[in-house]
């Protein structure tokens, strides 16, 4: 079940694989993430949950989206943040990403709140600094300046795409 | 010749078409009759401005008739109705004399003159075709009609019915012809519309040949064959498919001599007609791989020298005179290999081909009534892309949901208003019937899958020498496009266990005193909530001990295994099953049955046999109505709810104390009807938190697939309801504890249970068989 192992090496050639442009920024306890807004599909509250059994613990289940049985990932889990409360901040960034096998499709992700969208230019954008062999650096795509602060610039696409995989892992 | 023409002349025939199917059906006493006719002969104006004289005057004629009528009452008189079915195959062949750059037919001088009409009465012959003009001369490597001048003058169709002239066949070699498939310079979409019309045109050619097979004299069935290889004719003409054109022309030149009674239909030109039709099914399938992007370019090389060599030897020696009277009593279906007496209806009732004056002699007006014996598709039909249709199936399943949410809606429930209750039903009942539209937008009839059936039960029958009758019963039964789809292999794969391993040779079974034709019935209705497929044959059944001994030898199961007749009779589903002692091409590889079990099963359904030792075997499929929605009984663990398909429950109670034993090293098991069977926990199961920890206090779900059978235990039983199946999509691919998803009443989200995977869990641990 190894062989769709998500582009490692890209990541770590010390290039930044991150475009310049708008990036929707939110905060996961205290960091700050960006993924590219042309991702975002809406921003909506929190809603009831409903929990699959035998998934990785960063898959909550899966929500209503008007209709649209979408899955619900929270990233703090899967980037091993401390989980904090929810507060009346925390909402869920409803995302359309490209699966390897269904092509667009929609994937929850829950946030502790969403900050704003801002424009990284070129000279903004670092590549990502070797973690130490951390697993969480394969999720980054780069590393943007902001005024108040460093974004982890992030890859949806990888992280629903390595979901499956974990789930046959811990079984 | 320039594009410019090609396009109208194609387009003149399709008109011509249908203004000869209006014709054939149009009721001269009905209101606004003339409509239909009008729109087509204006269309007819516009497509052919450009023809050479006399096409436009002709046209002219035909405008002075319609608007004489429309000044009178806007009906389509007896009188008109007659003028057209002149009319329409004069320009017809005038159409097809302008195609072939022959000189095109002079105009009937009599139509000019105002007093010509009143004195012919109603013509039939023509009426629902286009004819070609009849004495058509087949040369031998082209398709070169020479039409003759005056080709509608009755004089010459009376006098000389012109049987067609066996042309010396000249081909070098009769080996195949290879072709390339994709023609030059064409557009993919023409092409996928020609693919399009072309096999569905060919569906109607095996659907015709087969009744015909039943009666080669019906004349309904003949006029739509010859139609629908006119109407491929004229596609293939205008895809530039030469070469597909002299085969189709050949086919239409048998089919006409045919329709004229000039030439019998015996079994080996139906044989001939079915080999052409599957030339062309083949060249249309590897076109549809082409455009799809299969290997374009690629060329086939097809037997159509071979085929156009025995539609020749087949006129020439089969035409016979048209008083030949030999009407014999016809076989029901797919007689054996024994030839069908050719039979042709007394020369009273063939209607003899049209003639203009004299007046007197008026032919009955036979072929008339045939057309509504063999419906014609395809009226009013529009295509719709599917990605279309199943959005706009699923908007609509949003929409329920939503709908359902507003009235369930606490706050609007507590306000007390006659108004708002009227409006919210109204709501109700207007979604409703919305989603039973859409869902019937993707039902089609199991008619088609019926048909392939109908020709491989034929086919097989003569192969192997046996006499078969396949009854169909439910054709029109309607079912999800996607079951319909993935139902015919299966169907397929039965149908040929039944004839090849259930009917026995003829001799057989009159030594068991049956008669010598074995029947196999094929039926299609409802039962509740589900389509149920039965195939029933009356050969020689199931033979249980054979069965059985065969199992053993295959290591299935052990020798000392006691099973009932129905356990027994489920081994055939067991992978790597076959009783057969030798394997033919048709059945007995024993890659069969478990395939077909698995088929069916994910099309959420089931499958049942029963069967009589010397008397016969029935297979029972259920399947459910449509694959976007599913009836589930709702339960509730804890605070969530799960469905589960109602078609794998078998029943469901609170046990009492003592029915709940646990068995060491099996864990706990329950005693149902005798059989003790294992139980899952499904809060334990599924990780969550449930409520209910003493068996005799939660619900017994008794859930099935295949033979083995799993108790799940559950806190509560909330009810039965219709859900709308939603996928779960790649992030879940992986577990297999659940098979997608619904969307509940309260706008949660309740996930369906995969069954079968719940019941083979027992597999995995040590908990052994079920029976006990």
């Amino acid at each position: 079940m190894n062989t769709t192992t998500p582009r490692q090496p890209d990541t770590q050639q010390g290039v930044a694989e991150a475009k310049p442009g708008k990036y929707l920024t939110f905060r996961l306890g205290n960091e700050s993430y960006g993924i590219p807004v042309l991702k975002v599909r809406e921003i909506i509250r929190l809603c009831p949950i409903t929990p699959v059994a035998n998934m990785p613990k960063h898959v909550k289940g899966v929500i209503n989206l008007r209709g649209k049985v979408i899955p619900l990932v929270d990233l703090r889990a899967k980037f091993g943040l401390p989980i904090a409360e929810e507060n009346d901040r925390s909402c869920i960034v409803v995302t359309q990403i490209i699966a390897p096998r269904s092509g667009t499709r929609l994937y929850g992700v829950i946030v502790d709140g969403v900050e704003e969208v801002a424009n990284f230019l070129g000279s903004d954008i670092e590549p990502t600094p070797d973690f130490g062999g951390s697993i969480d650096a394969q999720f980054i795509t780069g590393m943007a300046k902001a005024t108040d602060g460093v974004k982890m610039l992030i890859d949806l696409d990888r992280i629903s795409a390595a979901d499956g995989i974990a789930a046959s892992d811990i079984l | 010749m320039t594009p410019d023409p090609f396009v109208a002349i194609g387009q003149a025939h399709n008109l011509l078409q249908k203004l000869g199917l209006e014709l054939a059906f149009v009721d001269p006493l009905e209101e606004n009759g003339l409509d239909g006719v009008d729109g087509l002969v204006r269309q007819l104006e516009s497509v052919l401005a450009q023809a050479p004289e006399p096409i436009p005057t002709a046209l002219l004629v035909a405008r002075t008739w319609i608007d004489g009528r429309l000044a009178i009452d806007g009906r389509l008189s007896a009188v008109t109705i007659a003028r057209f079915l002149v009319w329409q195959p004069w320009l017809d062949a005038a159409v097809n004399a302008w195609e072939d750059l022959a000189p095109i037919p002079t105009l009937p001088p009599v139509w000019l003159e105002s007093n010509w009409l009143e004195s012919i009465g109603p013509q039939s012959a023509p009426a629902t075709s286009t004819p070609e003009p009849q004495h058509a001369v087949l040369t031998p490597d082209a398709v070169v009609k020479v039409a003759v001048s005056d080709a509608v003058t009755a004089a010459a169709l009376v006098s000389a019915p012109a049987p067609v002239t066996p042309s010396v066949l000249v081909p070098a070699a009769l080996s195949d012809q290879t072709v390339s498939v994709i023609p030059a310079d064409s557009d993919s979409e023409m092409l996928q519309l020609f693919c399009a019309e072309a096999q569905d045109l060919l569906q109607e050619i095996e659907q015709g040949v087969l009744v015909l097979e039943g009666n080669p004299t019906d004349a309904g069935s003949i006029d739509s064959l010859f139609r629908a290889f006119h109407t491929l004719k004229g596609n293939v003409g205008i895809m530039k498919l030469n070469f597909l054109q002299q085969l189709t022309h050949e086919l239409e030149s048998l089919l006409d001599a045919a329709r004229q009674g000039t030439f019998r239909l015996g079994r080996d030109a139906i044989t001939v007609i079915l080999g052409g039709a599957d030339i062309l099914k083949r060249f249309v399938a590897e076109l549809a791989n082409q455009i799809n992007g299969v290997e374009p370019g690629r060329s086939i090389a097809l037997p159509i020298p071979a085929m156009i060599a025995s539609v020749h030897s087949l006129l020439s020696k089969g035409s016979i005179p048209v008083a030949s009277p030999s009407v014999a009593p016809v076989p029901a279906v797919a007689a054996p290999a024994a030839l069908l007496p050719a039979s042709l209806p007394p020369p009273a009732s063939l209607p003899p081909p049209a003639s203009l004056p004299p007046p007197a002699s008026l032919p009955p007006p036979a072929s008339k009534a045939s057309p509504a014996a063999t419906p014609v598709g395809g009226a009013g039909i529009v295509r719709v892309d599917t990605l279309k249709l199943d959005g706009l199936i699923d908007l609509v399943g949003e929409l329920v949901i939503a709908q359902s949410m507003v009235v369930q809606n606490p706050e609007l429930t507590s306000i007390s208003s006659a108004h708002l209750s009227r409006c919210l039903s109204q709501l109700r009942g207007i979604t409703t019937d919305l989603q039973r539209m859409a869902m019937s937008l993707r039902m089609v009839p199991i008619r088609n899958t019926f048909q392939k059936v109908a020709r491989l039960v034929r086919d097989l029958a003569v192969q192997q020498g046996k006499e078969i009758q396949l009854v169909l019963e439910g054709e029109d039964t309607e079912l999800d496009r996607i079951i319909v789809e993935e139902l015919s292999d299966p169907l397929i794969h039965m149908i040929r266990n039944s004839a090849d391993h259930g009917i026995e040779m003829p001799d057989a079974r009159v030594a068991a005193g049956k008669l010598r034709t074995g029947t196999i019935t094929l039926k299609a209705y409802h039962q509740g909530g589900f389509i149920v497929i039965q195939i029933q044959d009356n050969g020689r059944g199931l033979d249980a001990t054979r069965i059985f001994a065969k199992a053993v030898e295959r290591g299935l199961v052990s020798a000392d295994q006691n099973l009932d007749r129905r356990g027994i009779y489920d081994l055939i589903f067991a992978p790597g099953f076959s009783t057969t002692e030798h394997v033919t091409d048709l059945s007995g590889r024993g890659v069969g049955m478990d395939v077909v079990r698995r088929n069916i099963e994910k099309l959420r359904g089931k499958i049942e046999i029963d069967s009589r030792a010397g008397e016969g075997t029935t297979f029972t499929l259920y399947l459910p109505l449509t694959l976007a929605i599913i009836e589930g009984v709702l339960v509730g663990v804890g605070e969530e709810r799960y469905v589960i398909p109602t078609l794998s429950v078998r029943e469901s109670f609170r046990p009492l104390p003592g029915m709940v034993t646990t068995v060491h090293g099996r864990g706990e098991m329950v005693n149902v009807r005798g059989h003790l069977t294992p139980i899952l926990r499904l809060g334990e199961h599924l990780h969550t938190p449930f409520n209910v920890t003493d068996p005799t206090q939660g619900i017994i779900v008794v859930v099935e697939s295949g033979q083995d059978a799993r108790c799940l235990f559950v806190d509560e039983l909330i009810g039965k309801q219709e859900v709308v199946i939603k996928s779960l999509g790649d992030t879940f691919r992986n577990q297999t504890d659940f098979a997608g998803a619904a969307i509940l009443g309260d706008g949660r989200v309740g996930l369906i249970l995969n069954v079968n995977a719940l019941v083979k869990l027992q597999q995995a641990k040590p908990l052994g068989d079920t029976a006990v």
